[in-house]
Order: C-alpha cells, then sequence, then structure tokens
C-alpha cells in the first residue's frame, strides 16, 4: 500500500509492471515505440498524481485511456498503416519473447483473438491482475469480465487443436 | 477453470516482449523534471485547498457571529416578554422602570431622513391669517439606528412620513 509518489526506487517498481503494461497497449497500438510513448505517459502522469502503486486498476485504465486517445489522434496515420500492411508483408512486431515453435504458435492464437477477449487474457495472465481490477479498468462488470475470458480460452484451444 | 489449467500455464510460459532500456531513461528524466519542478500537479492544488480552508473558515467565524447575535437578541426579547409578562401579573402598573443591566442598554448611532418626494400645494390662506403661505408636502422615509456596544447588536427603526411645510410668501 505504499503510495508511488514516494516510491524513490521507482525502477523497481516500474521493471515490474512495464513488461505487462506494454503489452496491454499493444493490444491497440502496433509500433512498440508508439506503445512505450504511451506507457512512459501513463507511468509518469500516475506517479506525478500521487496514486497508491496497489491501485493497478487505475495505472491499467489511465494506459487504456491514453492508448485510445492515441488512436483516435492518430487515425489517420493508423488507417495509412492498416492499407500498408494489408498490401505488403505485415511485418508485425514481437509482443512476446518465443523459445520454439509451440510458444509461437501459441503467440499468434492469442493475435487472433477479439480485441475484448484479448485485453482480459493480458490484462489475466501477464498482468495478475484480479477480475475485480480487470473490470475496473475496463469499464465493464466482474462477470464480463470473467466470460471474455473464458471466451478467450475456449477460443485459444479450439485454434490450437490439431486439425 | 480446471479445464483450463493446463493452456492458462502455457500461456504464463510465454514471456511478454522486454521494454527498451531508452524507456528507462526517459522515465527517470521526467519524474526528475516533476521533482525538479515541485510536481506541478500538487503545486497547483495546494494554494487551491489553503484557499477553500481559509474562506471555509471565514465563513464559519461569521456564521457563528451572526448565530450569536441571534440567539441573544432572542434572548433579550425572551427576557423583555418575560418581564412584562411577569410585570402584568405582579405590579398592574410600575411607576418606574427596573434598571436594566449594560448588556441590554442601546445607544443612538445615527438616522437619516430621506425625500422621496415633494409637492409644492400652491398658496393658501390659513386660518385667520391674513398673508398667504405656500404650502410644500414632503414624502419622507425616517430611519433611526441603535447600538449596543456591550455586544454589537443593531436595531434599526423605518418608517414613512409625511410632513407639511408652510412658507409665508411676501408680497412685493
Amino acid at each position: 500500500m505504499e503510495p508511488i509518489a514516494s516510491h524513490e526506487n521507482w525502477r523497481n517498481c516500474f521493471s515490474e509492471v512495464a513488461p505487462g503494461l506494454l503489452l496491454f497497449v499493444r493490444q491497440w497500438v502496433q509500433s512498440a515505440a508508439d506503445a512505450e510513448d504511451i506507457v512512459q505517459d501513463a507511468f509518469v502522469k500516475f506517479w506525478r498524481r500521487n496514486h497508491d502503486i496497489s491501485n493497478r486498476g487505475l495505472l491499467y485504465a489511465a494506459v487504456r485511456s491514453l492508448a485510445l486517445d492515441f488512436i483516435r489522434r492518430d487515425a489517420r496515420r493508423a488507417r495509412r498503416e492498416a492499407t500498408a500492411l494489408a498490401e505488403a508483408e505485415p511485418v508485425i512486431e514481437r509482443q512476446f519473447e518465443v523459445d520454439d515453435d509451440t510458444q509461437s504458435a501459441l503467440a499468434a492464437a492469442v493475435r487472433s483473438l477479439p480485441c475484448d477477449q484479448r485485453e482480459v487474457l493480458v490484462l489475466k495472465i501477464w498482468n495478475d491482475l484480479t477480475f475485480s481490477e480487470i473490470a475496473g479498468a475496463l469499464g465493464i462488470s466482474q462477470n464480463t469480465a470473467a466470460s471474455r475470458y473464458r471466451y478467450a480460452l475456449t477460443n485459444l484451444r479450439k485454434t490450437l487443436q490439431p486439425q | 477453470m480446471n479445464d483450463f489449467s493446463e493452456l492458462e500455464k502455457e500461456l504464463r510460459k510465454l514471456r511478454p516482449s522486454q521494454p527498451s532500456p531508452v524507456l528507462f531513461e526517459r522515465v527517470g528524466e521526467a519524474l526528475e523534471n516533476c521533482r525538479a519542478g515541485a510536481s506541478p500537479a500538487r503545486q497547483a492544488r495546494l494554494p487551491y485547498n489553503w484557499w477553500s480552508l481559509g474562506f471555509g473558515l471565514a465563513a464559519a467565524a461569521v456564521l457563528i457571529l451572526f448565530g450569536t447575535v441571534t440567539i441573544e437578541r432572542r434572548h433579550e426579547a425572551q427576557q423583555t416578554v418575560a418581564q412584562t409578562s411577569a410585570a402584568t401579573e405582579t405590579r398592574p402598573a410600575p411607576l418606574r422602570r427596573e434598571p436594566s443591566d449594560s448588556r441590554s442598554k442601546f445607544i443612538p448611532a445615527g438616522g437619516t431622513n430621506v425625500v422621496y418626494n415633494a409637492r409644492d400645494e400652491g398658496l393658501h390662506f390659513g386660518d385667520g391669517s391674513e398673508r398667504p403661505v405656500r404650502r410644500v408636502r414632503y414624502h419622507t422615509q425616517q430611519t433611526w439606528r441603535w447600538r449596543n456596544p456591550e455586544t454589537g447588536a443593531s436595531l434599526r427603526v423605518s418608517y414613512p412620513s409625511e410632513e407639511i411645510v408652510l412658507i409665508p410668501v411676501s408680497g412685493q
């Protein structure tokens, strides 16, 4: 329950949450550099406003809000990128460190999930948020968060099952 | 959820990409800038809170003062009523006033006489008078104020009045 503003060793704190936050942002923002900008903005604002470090739902809500703002601001560029991606061979920056083909397939399966399921999965698996915190971050009910998570896992299993 | 435990385990083995070291430097710089600027967000909020507190205290003090004066005036009024009632029961015709304590003493603090209408009603002959007089009718609002120096309470009486002035007219 230590307030983040008094957390002098912010590096420990940031190194804990940064990979998960980046992954969360990259559910909407393709570019890793843009995602890092958003994470930086959100974390610094969170720190400056002296929020409680344990209030992770608020931190993720702030990150999500900034990411959605970025998408709105950058809609033209996003359309241009989308067109370029559709025409050319897509060069997708990696969201995961993969060790083998199995993990590569799993990462691809996660990418193929619908966005609403994917964001719940990312918050639950790689950010260790509870359904209550996820509900707070995404502005949905806990039941909705839990059911989206179940759907995500069901869809992943279907995708990964051998034909 | 047990059905998915294996899948969850596999998912957790996937490690998200690490942020670039540059990001840590940038965040560090931004936080240092915040500290150097003494956290502008908090600075901006602090004077606002003090002003609110100051205004709140001032308002509370005025309310308390007003409440005290009102209660004292009510108390005095009740005392007067009680004294009057008691006097009616025990002393049908009090010849002299009870000596009042200093707290109930009001001293004159001023008065105003505002003329809001003056009408010249022309020349008239008064009863038994041989010379005509000009009659002017004034409508005024008179206000008298008393103040109790002990309690700071004030009393104001205001009433309309009509005044007729007869001005002798001398013939040339």
